[in-house]
């Protein structure tokens, strides 16, 4: 089992705590998203999970403790973080940002294989190989950071607002792979959200969280029928 | 990153307690009475010592004024150094000038070079300031040797030092010893007024945050370039002062480590602190001339070794330390309410 | 004509060895946003551990090649000790720990070898190549030879090996290469060692031309400044463009301007350095934009 465990988790930068207290549990295979308004917490749980701010609580994947490590070492954990702002390699080609997704990863054959599963997820990278990357849009920046973070076979696959920026058509294609991919390669995914319907239709479950603290759990069916939370909390109408 | 920050802003030690003003005069009055006394103590060498003490005091305080206070690197104050003392010694030695009117006109020399090296320089990002101004210092020397009918080439120019009047009834090494010290009290007073000015504020929001600073209205290159000058005057004005107190000027004497040398001594004896460039004159006087009987390169080393570990451990300096110390001291003393 | 040619040759030599110092100042910018002050010094101390193998008696190469790898372990050693603690600090500190460095390690090559000149055999034969008036000396070809083995090397690194990658990622955006697992420190040091190693190179065509003296590589310093600056501090092709233009036009200016003549030719970095960084910052190969996450 490679459950992703998360217990009384406490975050913050420097002095400033963001996160009080979160716990939460996802299976593996299973899609959670993550909802709620702006400044909510979202992207620090992210990077509480990777290791990019530093936490206080327990996580752990499949029983191994992430928490206290630093972010390359969760990496080489298996955990693909797809962080705010894609984190492209701008001045690279698009195939040597997909190999650095692999980066940790030994066996050449493998990778091999896995590039060319990734350009039948995206075919349209596949015609971009030899560009830089920062002369790609939005979308296909979108693609390839998701690309880029599948190139670590991971076991869990954070993805911060996928959406952002995009254009509605974009995005929906973009969350059909994520799904996809959630499908064909049991990949636990962690998605955070402003879109929440978007997320939902992606989720088994979901919670919802507001100034650090999970204030509502359930599934996505659940989550989605309480129209009284979706207006309040997601600013969303159904 | 994990590791630990450095930053070189001052330890917000004056904040949390500002020491009493009339310690504060106090104390400075004490330290004047000891500068005044000193030169009838001691040998004429060391009155010689602590003369050159006072010259790189007024050097670095014009360092300071950029590096400390408004946050800029200069790599090549030695230049504007050079320039004065040469300035001083050209007066003296082609114009026959007094002496007292060789100071003006040095450190107004400097000023204008400074607001002229000042303008283009200061469009520049901090490390590129850098760059420029180590650029200047290396180029210096060859230039003051090509120009030989003026400034004597190689051989540099060799002067009459000032001579004590008559109704002193001081000795040459004690004429000198006041003469840099009214300058360097002058210099002292010139410094704490500006910075207490709207300048002095200005440079320190530079420091802190340009883009604040700019967002709230200080205008950027202006006050780079003020700060610039106003700290190439005062090295030039040391230089001029250097040039009375030694006769005589050569090449050789202003190299690129002349500069570095400054910038190590300032920063070890505090940057951004008013009493840092006093100890960061003992520090360039002495540390040399004490540690050189070990080895001809103990002082590098010693130098070297210091600006890294301060740097880490005291970005403000030995003042900083000694503030940092003195706070320590007066919160340990029971107050009366 | 030929004599003009002959100073252009010249002007190359002399680039050539600039354009090594310039580069090994720029994989360090590269990596960690620093401009590394202490590099000539660094280079000067690996000039005298090469000295010091073959004073001891070893055969040039091999002391060559284990020169390469102190410098290369002390590169490392100095950014894991001296720069790590510093890293992210404004740029003031850092320009000033490295100039610590500098005077550090200059004081501390005096303190070990003496501030006496001393001689270091040229690893090229002696002679030139003579062709249509003008002569190419072996040592010229050897020095050009030689940056052109290093910049093909640091390319095969950089475009063709995993490491190159990785290091390429974390000079592009430290914080996403982190999260693909590539561990950032371990990488900066390595940029460091392998600068201290190009460095050493240059130090070492610098030594027979000049004299081997804890100051020997002041005055290059600044010409790898003015290059690095020329071409853009994020190029390490520019930086060798860099190198090789400022070597020539240093040449030509002290040949053919009388007002500048042998003695002012260090006016000629200065000049550079400040048009360039007043007409164009980011250099002739620069990126416009240099913003570091």
């Amino acid at each position: 089992m490679s459950d992703l465990v998360v217990a009384d988790l406490v975050a913050g930068y420097g002095d400033a705590r963001v996160l009080h207290g979160v716990s939460f549990t996802v299976r593996e295979g299973e899609v959670c998203a993550i909802l709620g308004p702006n400044g909510a917490g979202k992207t620090t749980l992210l990077r509480a999970l990777s290791g990019v701010v530093r936490v206080r609580g327990t996580v752990t994947l499949g029983g191994t403790t992430l928490a206290g490590r630093s972010p390359d070492t969760i990496a080489r954990h298996g955990v693909a973080h797809v962080p705010e702002g894609r984190g492209t390699f701008m001045p690279l080609t698009v195939e040597e940002n997909l190999r650095l997704g692999a980066y940790v990863r030994r066996g050449g054959a493998e990778v091999e294989e896995d590039l060319g599963r990734i350009y039948t997820y995206f075919p349209v990278l596949k015609t971009r190989l030899k560009q830089a990357a920062g002369s790609l849009s939005g979308g296909e920046q979108q693609m390839l950071a998701l690309g880029r973070a599948l190139m670590l076979r991971p076991r869990l696959l954070l993805l911060d607002e996928p959406s952002l920026g995009l254009a509605p058509l974009v995005t929906r294609e973009l969350f059909r792979i994520v799904q996809a991919i959630n499908a064909e390669e049991r990949t636990t995914v962690v998605v955070v959200e402003q879109n929440a319907h978007l997320a939902l239709g992606i989720a088994q479950q979901a919670h919802v969280l507001e100034t650090g603290r999970i204030v509502l759990s359930g599934t996505a069916a659940e989550i989605r029928a309480d129209e009284q939370v979706a207006q309040s909390y997601l600013g969303y109408r159904v | 990153m994990s590791a630990t920050k450095v930053v070189t802003e001052p330890a917000p030690v004056r904040e949390r307690r500002p020491p009493d003003p009339r310690w504060r005069w106090a104390g400075l009055a004490l330290l004047l009475a000891a500068a005044v006394y000193a030169p009838f103590q001691l040998v004429p060498f060391h009155v010689f010592q602590l003369t050159m003490v006072l010259v790189y005091a007024v050097a670095l305080l014009g360092l300071n004024l950029l590096v400390g206070h408004a946050g800029q690197i200069s790599l090549g104050h030695g230049a504007f150094f050079a320039v004065g003392a040469y300035s001083g010694a050209i007066l003296l030695d082609r114009w026959d000038l007094p002496y007292p009117l060789t100071l003006p006109v040095a450190a107004g020399v400097a000023f204008v070079l400074g607001l002229a090296l000042g303008v283009p320089a200061m469009r520049l990002r901090g490390l590129y300031l850098a760059l420029v101004t180590l650029a200047i210092a290396i180029f210096l020397v060859p230039l003051l040797k090509r120009f030989e009918a003026v400034t004597g080439g190689s051989m540099g120019l060799t002067l009459a030092k000032p001579a004590p009047p008559g109704w002193s009834g001081l000795a040459e090494d004690q004429w000198l010893y006041f003469l840099t010290l009214i300058v360097t009290v002058a210099a002292f007073l010139l410094a704490a007024g500006l910075l207490r000015s709207r300048v002095g504020r200005a440079l320190h929001a530079l420091r802190d945050n340009e883009t604040a600073a700019e967002v709230m209205g200080v205008r950027l290159s202006f006050y780079k370039t003020l700060a610039f000058a106003w700290s190439a005057m005062f090295a030039g004005a040391a230089g001029c002062v250097y040039t009375w107190v030694i006769g005589f000027v050569s090449p050789d004497s202003f190299t690129v480590n002349l500069s570095i040398t400054l910038l190590a001594g300032l920063v070890v004896g505090g940057l951004g602190s008013l009493s840092g460039p006093v100890l960061g004159g003992l520090f360039v006087m002495f540390v040399p001339s004490i540690s050189q009987d070990v080895n001809d390169a103990a002082p590098g080393v010693i130098f070297g070794l210091l600006i890294i570990v301060v740097m880490y451990v005291a970005p403000t300096g030995l003042a900083g330390l000694a503030a940092r110390l003195a706070g320590r001291l007066v919160k340990k003393i029971p107050r009366k309410e | 004509m030929a004599g003009f040619v002959q100073q252009v040759v010249e002007g190359l030599g002399a680039g050539a060895i600039y354009a090594s110092l310039a580069l090994a100042l720029v994989l360090i910018y590269q990596f960690t946003g620093i401009v590394n002050f202490a590099q000539g010094e660094l280079a000067m101390f690996s000039t005298y551990i090469a000295w010091q193998c073959v004073a001891a008696g070893l055969p040039f190469w091999l002391a060559l090649v284990l020169t390469l790898a102190v410098s290369f372990a002390g590169g490392m050693l100095i950014e894991r000790v001296i720069i790590r603690p510093v890293e992210g600090a404004p740029e003031l500190t850092i320009v000033i720990v490295t100039v610590g460095l500098f005077i550090f390690v200059n004081a501390a090559a005096g303190w070990i070898w003496t501030f006496l000149i001393k001689d270091f055999p040229n690893p090229f034969p002696g002679g030139a190549l003579e062709a249509a008036g003008v002569s190419v000396s072996f040592s010229t070809l050897g020095v050009l030879g030689v940056v052109a083995a290093v910049m093909g090397l640091l390319y095969l690194l950089f475009q063709h090996t995993k490491i190159g990658l990785g290091m390429r990622a974390v000079a592009t955006n430290p914080a996403s290469a982190r999260l693909v697992g590539i561990r950032v420190g371990r990488t900066l040091a390595l940029g460091w060692g392998l600068a201290a190693t190009v460095g050493a190179v240059s130090g070492v065509l610098v030594a027979p031309l000049l004299f081997l003296e804890p100051n020997m590589m002041g005055g290059v310093l600044i010409y790898a400044f003015a290059a690095a600056t020329l071409g853009g501090f994020d190029s390490p092709l520019g930086a060798v463009a860099g190198g090789l233009i400022v070597g020539v036009a240093e040449t030509l200016a002290g040949a053919y301007v009388g007002v500048i003549g042998s003695d002012l030719k260090v006016g000629v970095p200065l000049v550079i350095i400040l048009g360039v960084l007043l007409l164009r910052p980011q250099g002739l190969f620069g990126r416009a934009v240099v913003e570091r996450a």
